[in-house]
Formats: C-alpha cells, sequence, structure tokens
C-alpha cells in the first residue's frame, strides 16, 4: 500500500489528552499527520486560566518554537515574562526556562521543536503521553492495552516499564506494578529515585518486595 | 538568542505578493524551517506552485498551519479548503502545492525539515538575506547582497533577477537589463515575472525591456 502523499486535519479533529489534572491539554499534531522531520504538537487551555505550556528547559538540546494559535498566554522565558496574544512565537533555545499560563479562554498553542545538527528522532515519550491521557479520560482499558504494546515492543527503555508500573499502581495490579518498577530500576537506577518521590507509588511503599 | 515577536510585526510587504515573516532567521533557528505568509487580500497566492524536488528545493516534508482566515490549497492535483485552524502535511516531496488566501488577513505558517537528515536550510531562503533590504528600500545593500551571492553561485537566475530588480530602483539601466536578460535566458519564467514587477518601472519603457519580457510585438509597429 502507498503512503498518501499529503495529509490534512483542522484543530477540533485532534485527539485531547489530558496532561495533567488542571486541565492541560495534549493535543498530538505529529502523531496525526505522519511527521518525522521535526517534533510538534498544540497544547489547549479551554477555561483560560489553567497552564498552557508546561515549565521546564529541554537541557536535551532542543530548541522550541511556539505559536499563540488562538486566545492569549502569559509565556516565562528565562527571567522574563512575555504577554503573547495569538500570532506571537516565542523562541526559546535549549536550556532556557520556559513555560506559559493561558489568560484567555480557548488558548492553542502551537509547539514546535528538533535538536540542531543531528536528524530528528521521534519522542518516546509520546506514547506515553497517550497512555496517561487514556488514563485521564476515565479509558483504564485502552490505556493499559497502549501502555502494555509499547512496552512489549520496546523492552529496554526504562521509561516504559516505570509509567506501566505508574499505572499498575494507580489502579490496584500490585504484582504487575511491582514488577514493572522493579525492571525500569534495572535498567536506569536513578528510577528508584524518581519512584521514591512519586506518589502513583504511594499504596505500594509498605510492600516487602517494593524496590526502595 | 530566545525571544518573542509577533507575526504581523516580523511580515514584510514584497510587491504585490504576500507579506513574508521570516521567523526562522529572525530567531536564528537551526533545527527546522519556518516562516510564515499574510495575504491582505483575498485572491493572493500565499503559497507559490512548487515542488521539494530540484537544486533551489530543500527536500523538505512541509506542514502548512492555517492560523488565520481561508485559504484554498491545491495539492497534487486535489482542492482543499483550509479555514483557520487546518493543518496541510505535504509528505511527498514530489507533490505539487499552493494557496490562495479566501479572506482579507489569512495566514499560513509553514514549518519544514528533511526526514532523517540535520537540517539545512533551503537555498531559495538566501533570498532573504536580501529582500529584507528590499523591504526597507535600501537598494544599495539589496544589490550588494546579490552580487555576493553571485560571486558564490555565477548565473543564478533568482539572484540575477533581484539584482536587476535593485539595480532598475537605484537608476542603473544598463546593468539592471543585462542582469533580467541573464537572468530570464537561464530561466524562462523571469521574462513573465518582469513584465508586473514594480521593480521595473524606471526600465518599462525601454524596448530592451519588452525584448526580453517578449511584448516586443505587441508594443510595436505591425510589419
Amino acid at each position: 500500500m502507498s503512503e498518501k502523499s499529503y495529509e490534512v486535519a483542522h484543530l477540533d479533529e485532534l485527539d485531547r489528552f489530558p496532561v495533567d489534572d488542571e486541565g492541560l491539554l495534549w493535543r498530538p499534531v505529529r502523531r496525526k499527520l505522519g511527521i518525522t522531520a521535526f517534533g510538534t504538537n498544540a497544547y489547549t487551555a479551554e477555561k483560560g486560566t489553567e497552564r498552557v505550556v508546561e515549565e521546564h528547559s529541554e537541557e536535551g538540546g532542543h530548541e522550541e518554537l511556539y505559536f499563540v494559535a488562538s486566545g492569549r498566554a502569559t509565556f516565562v522565558l528565562g527571567d522574563e515574562e512575555v504577554d503573547a496574544p495569538a500570532g506571537t512565537f516565542i523562541y526559546a533555545a535549549p536550556g532556557t526556562k520556559r513555560g506559559a499560563v493561558a489568560t484567555e479562554p480557548g488558548t492553542t498553542v502551537l509547539a514546535i521543536g528538533a535538536k540542531p545538527g543531528v536528524p530528528h528522532e521521534i519522542s518516546k515519550w509520546e506514547e506515553i503521553f497517550v497512555a496517561f491521557g487514556l488514563y485521564r479520560n476515565g479509558d483504564e482499558a485502552s490505556a493499559r492495552e497502549h501502555l502494555t504494546a509499547f512496552v512489549a515492543e520496546n523492552d529496554d527503555q526504562w521509561q516504559g516499564h516505570y509509567n506501566l508500573a505508574c499505572l499498575e499502581a494507580l489502579t490496584g495490579h500490585r504484582e504487575s506494578a511491582i514488577a514493572h518498577l522493579k525492571r525500569a530500576v534495572e535498567l536506569e537506577p536513578a528510577a528508584k529515585g524518581y519512584a521514591a518521590k512519586d506518589e502513583d507509588f504511594d499504596s505500594l511503599r509498605d510492600d516487602p518486595e517494593y524496590p526502595a | 538568542m530566545s525571544g518573542s515577536a509577533n507575526i504581523d510585526d516580523l511580515a514584510l510587504r514584497l510587491g504585490s505578493g504576500p507579506s513574508w515573516a521570516m521567523v526562522r532567521t529572525h530567531f536564528g533557528i537551526r533545527s527546522f524551517g519556518v516562516n510564515a505568509y499574510l495575504a491582505e487580500e483575498p485572491g493572493i497566492q500565499l503559497i507559490e506552485a512548487h515542488d521539494e524536488l530540484g537544486e533551489r528545493a530543500g527536500g523538505h516534508e512541509e506542514l502548512y498551519f492555517v492560523s488565520k482566515g481561508r485559504a484554498r490549497f491545491t495539492v497534487d492535483g486535489d482542492e482543499i479548503d483550509a479555514p483557520a485552524g487546518t493543518f496541510v502535511f505535504v509528505r511527498d516531496l514530489a507533490a505539487k502545492r499552493t494557496a490562495v488566501a479566501e479572506e482579507a488577513g489569512t495566514t499560513i505558517v509553514i514549518v519544514g525539515g528533511k526526514p532523517g537528515e540535520a537540517f539545512s536550510p533551503s537555498p531559495w531562503e538566501r533570498n532573504a538575506e536580501g529582500l529584507v533590504h528590499f523591504a526597507s528600500g535600501d537598494y544599495e545593500r539589496a544589490a550588494e547582497t546579490y552580487e555576493r551571492f553571485l560571486t558564490e553561485e555565477p548565473g543564478d537566475a533568482g539572484f540575477l533577477y533581484n539584482l536587476a530588480c535593485a539595480e532598475s530602483r537605484l537608476g542603473r539601466k544598463e546593468d539592471a537589463l543585462a542582469h533580467l536578460r541573464q537572468s530570464a535566458e537561464a530561466e524562462e519564467r523571469y521574462r513573465q515575472s518582469a513584465v508586473g514587477d514594480p521593480d521595473f518601472d524606471a526600465i518599462r519603457d525601454d524596448p530592451e525591456f519588452s525584448a526580453i519580457t517578449g511584448q516586443a510585438d505587441a508594443a510595436g509597429p505591425s510589419s
């Protein structure tokens, strides 16, 4: 089967996956359209008071360009605060602190990112975001199915096991949670420290098998 | 350097076509291409008909996002109605694509990159450096810029054409006609481009101009 030469989608047709409990919605663009040369996603804040870009610094070397497609947001960029109505571009160099909170209802921000000097690599985190988006939307079965399939294909990646462990812990699947957390720690010893601070695992801490 | 800018402040009016916001060059982005085009009136061609093959193209997969207004795309012969909020992603480098504004103020943001390779700017984007000087009316610097490009890429039809535009604006009639002729001989399409280009108003009445653009017969007496 030959691949279609182009794809069309409207913002309204994109998935709406909650990223946190405050209402930030992740709208996968790259994943929907099959883009491979750069990363791109949209984020929507419907109420207009919630976060629309998580505060982070991209220490891994990605540069990011944000475009306010609708509404209005206040960005933090390094030490500055920027009022960004629709039509504003915000460029954040690697390592610069960035984040944004919506100041109007229906604010959508488009984010484009890649690492200079190297071919673009699709982030494995996307599939983990999808699984937790499904879970937050109340579809636990699809979330587990999605994450289990991801882990089966990426058995050597600690992030998949760690996040499947989170999901299993949150949904009361104790044995599976501990097995995947153990595997995550085996692949990345630092995961033990992350788990110690992660409230998703609160229900497991008194288990003798918990890898503390 | 991190920073911010409004799309309207970046937009430069280029002749009778759309305004062009050179987003990538403004911010110094190195890992993907990004530009925006704005149409003040309906009917303006926002995306020139092109594919991503050939020497001057970047070989990029391209994402178009209609951020304002409404555009009509044609991709691979298919017509696409694209109101604000529409993404059109063209992965096939050989697919011909174009877009025309349907409403005043229609704006398209374009992002591009080459799958499996580190980003490098499309060769045509170098034109941006000279076009900035056109937009600010500094034709002397525009001419210098294209002369420099031509020492690096002798005979490039696009650079010759833009050099001729700058020279015409500066009143260097002979140079403008010579470079326009070279440009049109290298790429036929520049004969047509010159016809309605206001940069050539100063040399439009010259018979040599009519000869280059193929209007000599229409303008002259019938034999």
